[in-house]
């Protein structure tokens, strides 16, 4: 069957380019870019008006449009920016760079003329979302601080892990199943002060996308979805920055050319300095994060461009200087996008990550420190390939080495109790091959299929041990250990992971898509909590871990009304995982040297239905989403071997964003969110052992939170503009939590206190919230 | 880690805030409990059975005064009577008829039946270190903001544990022969997989004032003891799954359905007077 289906789509893409052959082409290519800063419009539309069809910049802002010769009209556009018409007497291919000027402001409602942009209708893509980076900054966030990924939690199909939390999960997927990619990168652990912040900083971010279906060929790893969050390649026609100053964190950015037009660099930073209140209040407790990114690029022409992309975060938590810990990413991405001809482009990456954290403890009797830490090293070598206006193929390889260290312990003092001891590392080699099409079949109907083939290594250097039982996780006997050199080959796991959408028109104003995706987790995050905690460990598969398979389905109504300014959209999934990565009921996750025998794997399913409406441009905008879904687990030796609904699962939520602009000064935003509760593990009831009072487990997750729901509220005040200042300022109140709901963080229980330090022999279930109103206000100012 | 992450973030935010909560649970069947120690003190060795309450139930585990207890070391069995001094406090505790020392080596098999129904367990006797010594020290954090008034002295513990051997122990800290415990969910065990030889020094829970008598028992515990004090203090100290995982039964030796655990233990123990 696999086979078959690889032997077709080769013998389609020969069909097409043999075809193609026999005409003479010319290609108009180039980049469109923002005239105001010189960054390059990715996913820009290119519309060859005699034609009647075209192109959308790729994610390097680069296109190519290859016709027979002729006189055409070529349409540039994108969201918010003026729309730009060029004329080629095409005899000849054609080097065109554009610079499209930021939209007067509409202080009026936005009248759509009949270039209007209908994306949301003709584009192939479904399931997947962009994030204005400015509307972000106009909504409320939580102690003021812009960021992406709480914009994120309230996508259809996106569920928050929890108030506060950084972590989402997609389409009945659990946290670890996003890929989140800064610059290409992937981000092990997305959090600041465990969620409360993520480590995207507003300031830097160009252009946030995420997939949670109809997932391109180019994109694997994960089961669930892809975040790819891209930076700004720093302004390359003028000095300029920002700085912003609020309750918990302040930033500063600074961005301009190095070379005019050609080169340019990016700088910004934010630190935390929560730990100046604590200081105040007279703790001893030091909590504190930062980060850092950096950027430059030269764009030396159109065929070859450089960028080396960075960085750095950090948290540190120390608690009356003797127990601390700390955890932090660390990225580096160089790219060269280069041209191989007027119609091959060809982007190269080296790629780095790293996340590691450390937990210390300074004693004489039990000082210890412990480290853990993941690196990897990723060559991405992609192609574009702009055959004609029918067909775009897109076709590479990805090779990425990784290294997990689980932990090591060391003693910190000569007289700790703990000796030296570390688990064993362990390596994986990770290839990928994949090639796709955007074929369009007729003026209506448009394909785009594509396969990924992934070759997963797991090599040594690593001693394997062989158990007499490896489920036998209560006294786990080895009967054997088999040690593989470094390099060497200790399982081999081949997938084929074949990509399908479809798109068909059913008029100007609305379309129906459908897409198939399977994807293939060769990385497995060591947790059976709801959130995953910067000190969770990962593991690659092995042969105790097999990989994780999602199979996803989704179909999709799409349209377009009021002259495409509001955008609807219905779709329905239905998804379903083969070796969902769980563990034993009772799993000993940390510092285990027999972890493999913990592993447990099963199925999970999830389907649902999601709506949302959106607005993008006028006075007003926002979105409304509504997502109904069920997400259900299966694991053989996790809950009696019973079903039970996922930590993920939650049946009806709802969010309601908005953004008005009243005047040049004066921009308002609010936020409504509503979610079922989470599921939770309640007791059936108690008993006594020993003197503790110990709660009675029946079944997992067969209680649920109260509902979630909360309205958040900003303004933003931007100050008349004196003529003689440089820069810029503004004003941005928040308040989160308007009407102080307490919403459930979680329910745990606990021995009733008769009086201070004196418990009853009978229990009580709490309720933690973390936020009541929480009024913020950020300075902000740009020059 | 678990609720530990939660108290974090509630000094990072200091907004959180903790309130009771009546849930709405449904009824459930009883479980049988047992709760038994042989231990290699000469005395009459205890079980004691009971069964669960409701969550919300007054009182605690409901005292089963009917059942048949006994032990064997596969060569004598003890037979055990319900509550023999008639002691209220001893409701649902068995005793052996007679007194006996449990002995290294040996396992030892339980027996119990209620209402028709058998639950057996067995577990092994293990030999436990010596404790070497306690001292007495002031804990100077309490001696400037003492939680109670002169409670501010810390009894430490030292010991050498034997490197060849795999060991697991239980402690258990009295205060003038009261159990004492920093917080109510805690239990104080280890395995010795992260042990050096030495151990010097290491603080015992509470502190004290002058003229208090410390008392510090160390018990040995097999493998599957340390496994069910490990579970059972995940239970005790789970955040509701939000970071650590989802609340579940700690895995226990006892067969036929029952909760709890039967312990075959070697004691020692070492007492130190609080003074100048």
């Amino acid at each position: 069957m696999k086979q078959i289906s690889l032997v077709a789509i080769l013998a389609a893409i020969f069909f097409i380019s043999h075809q193609s052959t026999a005409q003479t082409r010319h290609t108009v290519n180039g980049y469109v870019k923002d005239a105001e800063n010189g960054e390059e419009l990715i996913g820009a539309t290119v519309l060859v008006k005699e034609l009647g069809t075209g192109t959308v910049t790729n994610v390097y802002g680069f296109y190519a449009v290859s016709i027979p010769p002729g006189t055409y009209t070529f349409q540039f556009s994108y969201l918010g920016y003026q729309t730009v018409e060029q004329v080629f007497e095409l005899k000849e291919n054609v080097e065109f760079n554009i610079e499209l000027p930021v939209e007067a402001r509409q202080m009026e409602e936005l009248i759509i003329t009949d270039e209007a942009i209908d994306a949301n209708v003709s584009d192939i893509k479904m399931s997947k979302n962009e994030l204005d980076i400015k509307q972000v900054k106009k909504l409320p966030a939580l102690f003021g601080e812009p960021d992406i990924i709480k914009t994120i939690q309230l996508l259809p199909g996106v569920i928050s892990a929890g108030e506060g939390t950084s972590s989402f999960f997609v389409r009945g997927g659990s946290a670890d199943q996003n890929l989140i990619l800064i610059d290409e990168a992937p981000i092990y652990d997305p959090s600041h002060l465990f969620g409360l912040f993520s480590v995207f900083n507003a300031d830097v971010i160009k252009d946030s996308e995420l997939y949670r279906g109809g997932i391109p060929s180019r994109y694997g790893g994960r089961l669930s979805s892809i975040l790819e969050v891209r930076t700004k390649d720093g302004n390359n026609k003028k000095l300029g920055g920002a700085a912003g100053i609020g309750l918990l964190a302040s930033r500063f950015m600074l961005e301009g050319p190095i070379r005019k037009d050609k080169s340019s660099f990016i700088v910004s930073g934010r630190r935390s300095y929560v730990d100046l209140f604590l200081k105040a209040a007279n703790q001893d407790n030091l909590v504190h994060f930062y980060d850092v990114n950096a950027k430059v690029n030269w764009k030396h022409n159109n065929n070859n461009r450089f960028f080396f992309a960075l960085y750095l975060g950090r948290d540190v938590f120390s608690f009356e200087d003797v127990f601390g810990f700390d955890w932090g990413n660390t990225t580096g991405t160089f790219r060269w996008n280069h041209l191989f001809n007027d119609r091959l482009f060809s982007n190269t990456s080296i790629i780095a990550s790293h996340f590691d954290y450390k937990l210390g403890l300074e004693d004489d009797a039990q000082g210890f420190d412990w480290k853990s830490n993941l690196q990897e090293l990723t060559l991405k070598q992609d192609f574009n390939y702009f055959l004609n206006t029918s067909n775009e193929f897109e076709f590479g390889y990805h090779l990425t080495y990784r290294q997990f260290s689980p932990g090591r312990i060391t003693p910190t003092s000569e007289s700790s109790l703990f000796t030296e001891q570390a688990i064993d590392k362990m390596y994986a080699l990770d290839h990928a091959f994949y090639v796709g099409n955007q074929q369009k079949i007729s003026d209506r109907l448009t394909f785009r299929y594509g396969l990924r083939l992934s070759v997963f290594q797991n090599i040594g250097k690593q001693d394997v041990f062989i158990y007499e039982d490896p489920k036998d996780n209560i006294d786990p006997t080895r009967i054997d250990t088999v040690s593989y050199g470094a390099f060497e080959n200790i399982k081999t796991y081949v997938n084929l992971e074949p990509r399908f959408s479809a798109r068909y028109l059913l008029n100007a104003t609305s379309s129906v898509k459908l897409s198939y995706n399977r994807m293939v987790q060769n990385t497995h995050l060591i947790s059976s909590g709801t959130v995953p905690i910067p000190f969770n460990t990962w593991s690659p598969s092995s042969p105790y871990l097999k990989p994780q398979i999602a199979d996803q389905v989704a179909a999709g109504y799409f349209r377009n009304i009021k002259d495409n300014s509001i955008e609807l959209s219905a779709e329905v999934y239905y998804k379903d995982i083969q070796n969902v990565t769980d563990f034993a009921d009772n799993a000993q996750l940390f510092f285990n040297d027999d972890l493999t025998t913990e592993y447990r794997q099963g199925n999970s399913w999830s389907y649902g239905l999601e709506l949302m409406a959106q607005k993008k441009e006028g006075r007003f905008t926002g979105f409304v989403s509504y997502t109904l879904s069920k997400a259900e687990r299966d694991v053989p030796g996790v809950n009696n071997d019973k079903t039970f609904l996922a930590n993920y699962d939650r049946r009806n939520v709802l969010n309601l964003v908005g953004t008005y602009d009243l005047s040049d000064q004066w921009q308002f935003g609010a936020n409504f969110s509503y979610s079922s509760g989470r599921p939770i593990t309640v007791p059936a009831g108690r008993y006594e052992y020993d003197g503790y009072q110990v709660d009675y487990i029946t079944e997992r997750n067969g209680y649920a939170l109260p509902d979630f729901h909360k309205l958040d509220f900003s303004a933003t005040y931007i100050p008349k503009k004196n003529k003689d200042r440089k820069w810029q300022s503004s004003w941005v109140f928040s308040i989160y939590n308007i009407y102080s709901r307490k919403n459930a963080f979680t329910i745990y229980t606990r021995l009733k206190e008769i009086e201070d330090g004196v418990y009853s022999d009978e229990k009580e279930a709490v309720k933690i919230s973390l936020f009541p109103i929480l009024p913020s206000v950020t300075y902000n100012i740009r020059f | 880690m678990k609720k530990y992450i939660i108290a974090i973030i509630a000094i990072v935010v200091f907004t959180a805030c903790e309130e009771t909560v009546q849930l709405d649970l449904k009824e459930s069947e009883s479980v049988v409990i047992i709760d038994g120690l042989v231990s290699d003190q000469f005395k009459n060795q205890y079980v004691k059975v009971s069964r669960s309450i409701d969550f919300y139930a007054e009182g605690t585990s409901k005292a089963i005064t009917n059942a048949t207890v006994s032990v064997t070391d596969g060569a004598t069995t003890y037979n055990y009577i319900h509550n023999p001094t008639l002691d209220s406090d001893n409701d649902g505790v068995y005793f052996s008829t007679v007194p006996f020392s449990g002995e290294v080596g040996k396992t030892y098999q339980l027996t119990v039946q209620v209402d028709g129904t058998n639950y057996t367990a067995e577990d092994n006797l293990y030999p436990v270190t010596a404790i070497d010594s306690l001292t007495v020290i002031v804990n100077e954090d309490e001696f400037d903001e003492p939680e109670r008034k002169n409670y501010f002295y810390e009894i430490l513990f030292y010991a050498h544990e034997p490197q060849e051997t795999k060991d697991f122990y239980l402690f258990k800290f009295y205060r003038n022969d009261t159990l004492v415990l920093d917080s109510p969910t805690d239990i104080y065990f280890s395995n010795d997989d992260l042990l050096a030889e030495e151990i010097n020094g290491i603080p015992t829970a509470s502190f004290y004032k002058l003229g208090d008598i410390g008392k510090v028992e160390m018990y040995s515990i097999s493998n599957a003891g340390f496994i069910y004090y490990n579970d059972l203090i995940n239970l005790l100290q789970s955040d509701g799954g939000m970071f650590g995982s989802p609340p579940v039964n700690p895995r226990t030796n006892i067969e036929g359905g029952a909760l709890g655990f039967f312990q075959a233990s070697s004691v020692v123990s070492e007492s130190i007077k609080v003074e100048e």
